[in-house]
């Protein structure tokens, strides 16, 4: 296990990135019952990591850094726009609508890199910095989450 | 605590990306138009003034108005430095680039002296106000380092492309006197094909392609020497050349064609090791501009003529692999500010059309199938002239529906913005 906050949820974002690419396996295949239990998998990574963001490292990060508010706002802003997402493409999985699952697997995908790119980019390392001592207790628990 | 570069909502206003998409298209068109007006003589040698003015649009008018508006766009959200001044900058930067590319390939092509120098100027002031801003933008920012350092250095081949462009000019009207043209024109094209669009094809390949296709990363090394190996070698070749050490220049340039062969053969191979597994127009159009590098660097080593290594890297790289970006760039950007007026709007009973609703991924494949038909005739024409023409009209047609298809998610856009106007804090008329 690491014992860096940016690595731990940097690694977070590929395993939802590989899952998203394995919902697109699974459209490309036709199997609708193997997508719907890929998509299942995919918005439950997905919605547990902007839980584990929302809930545990942005008011941490905000606790010792009052102006963070602002950037991590801006963050649970777009967690809103994927999560809207994500009910779109849970109901064109039940609608069977192939074209529709591609194309909103697309654009959440092209919003979750800008959006990763800026956290592992500028949030992550201002965590990192910020947080010093806390981290290990902070890991534990967004390991235990 | 230093914030700068720390606020998340950087991204430029829509149009201002927008402005460079929707006008480039128009100068590929015009080049496809001119060869199939003048036919097979264009091609006969690079110094035909019909092949300088269609070198012109496409290099300055589609390639450096579209790596312009998107660079704007990019570079807030890779590297968290916005450029200061962006609606300025963008507004003048996209003014005077159309303008000039259309003035200096007018002149080029037969315009006359007025018209080049004009052309000229207006193109290298709007480089020039572009490349400022976005090198202060470039030394603020923070973010993956191999991406900066292509971008880096292909802002500086930028500005050693426009003043050796500016040197040449001065050097046709006289004011200047060079005991060789050859070796300076040379430069200048090293520094733009192999510096400018080279590199930020790197620095564009290295972020991007990982990120859309869920690929594995670029080799560190390639990465990290990349970028500051081709700068060198350019900067060494150029010399050379302009020493009159003919040889030595092409022993260097040799090396660096052979640098991206290597990084075309890399890029290859990680798209055929993508997660993600549909293979989109954006994607063709990546590994056919890889293939046409490939190509290119085979020509040039086997001594084909100059204008094939031409063909292969301003049409199949040049103007392909920018369309095939702008097929993923425009769909996204309408999506993301549409998003935001939704949000300022509070019209959550309206839903935004995603991705694929925006722009026909079907119309787009044929766009590609135009384009490599395109780029086959033009290469073809140069063993059989009569097919000079075909490949014009096949450019064009290529190139207008690109513009069409682009000016669709536009059209999209505007009705979606009417109506996420945000809302008016206004009492209700009372009845």
């Amino acid at each position: 296990m690491t014992d860096s906050i940016a690595t731990y949820m940097t690694d977070d974002h590929q395993r939802c990135d590989h899952l998203l690419a394995a919902c697109e396996r699974a459209v490309s295949g036709g199997d609708w019952n193997r997508l719907a239990a890929q998509t299942t998998d995919f918005s439950k990574a997905l919605i547990g990591h902007f839980d584990m963001e929302e809930q545990i490292l942005f008011p941490e990060l905000v606790a010792v850094m009052p102006w963070a508010s602002g950037p991590t706002g801006m963050m649970t802003m777009e967690h809103g726009q994927m999560r809207a997402l994500v009910e779109q493409l849970d109901e064109a999985v039940h609608a069977q609508d192939a074209d529709a699952c591609l194309g909103i697997l697309e654009t959440l995908h092209l919003v979750t890199q800008q959006h990763n790119a800026k956290e592992e980019g500028i949030l992550y390392p201002m965590a990192e910095e910020s947080l010093g001592d806390q981290t290990p207790d902070i890991l534990n628990r967004l390991q235990a989450g | 605590m230093d914030t700068g570069g720390l606020s998340l909502d950087q991204a430029p206003p829509i149009d201002i990306p927008a402005r460079f998409f929707l006008t480039a298209p128009l100068f590929a068109i015009a080049a496809g138009l001119l060869l199939a007006w003048e036919g097979p003589t264009l091609l006969v040698s690079r110094w035909m003034p019909g092949a300088l003015a269609a070198t012109h649009l496409i290099a300055i008018g589609y390639l450096g108005s579209i790596m312009c508006g998107a660079l704007l766009q990019m570079l807030p959200v890779v590297a968290g430095a916005p450029v200061p001044g962006v609606r300025l900058v963008g507004t003048a930067t996209h003014l005077l680039l159309t303008v000039g590319a259309a003035g200096l390939a007018w002149g080029l092509g037969g315009g006359g002296p007025t018209l080049i120098w004009i052309g000229a100027g207006a193109s290298a002031l709007g480089f020039l106000v572009f490349v400022v801003p976005v090198a202060i933008a470039l030394m603020r920012a923070r973010g993956a380092p191999g991406t900066l350092l292509a971008l880096r250095t292909a802002a500086l081949a930028l500005a050693v492309t426009v003043a050796l462009g500016l040197l040449l000019v001065a050097v046709l009207q006289g004011w200047l006197r060079v005991a060789h043209h050859t070796p300076w024109v040379d430069s200048h094209v090293a520094w733009g094909l192999m510096g400018w669009v080279g590199l930020l094809v790197v620095g564009v390949a290295i972020q991007v392609l990982p990120m859309f296709y869920v690929t594995p990363a670029y080799p560190a090394p390639m990465r990290r020497w990349f970028a500051p190996a081709v700068l060198v070698g350019i900067g060494a070749a150029s010399t050379a050349w302009i020493m009159g050490d003919e040889l030595v220049g092409r022993a260097v340039i040799g090396g660096v064609a052979l640098g991206f062969v290597g990084f075309a053969l890399v890029t290859l191979s990680s798209i055929s090791r993508r997660e993600r597994p549909r293979m989109d127009p954006t994607l063709l159009h990546w590994w056919a501009a890889m293939l046409s590098l490939c190509c290119a660097a085979l020509a040039w080593v086997f001594a084909a003529p100059p204008t094939l290594v031409g063909v292969l890297l301003l049409v199949g790289l040049g103007v392909g692999l920018p369309a095939g970006m702008l097929f993923k760039i425009l769909p996204f950007l309408t999506w993301f500010h549409l998003q935001h007026r939704q949000l300022s709007s509070g019209r959550f009973d309206l839903r935004i059309p995603h991705m694929g609703s925006l722009l026909s991924i079907r119309w787009a494949r044929i766009q590609f199938g135009l384009h490599l038909a395109a780029l086959m005739l033009l290469a073809g024409s140069l063993w059989v002239p009569v097919l000079a023409r075909p490949a014009g009209i096949a450019l064009a047609l290529s190139s207008i529906l690109l513009l069409v298809l682009l000016i669709g998610v536009a059209r999209t856009y505007r009705r979606g913005a009417v109506l996420l106007r945000p809302a008016p804090s206004r009492v209700e008329p009372q009845s």
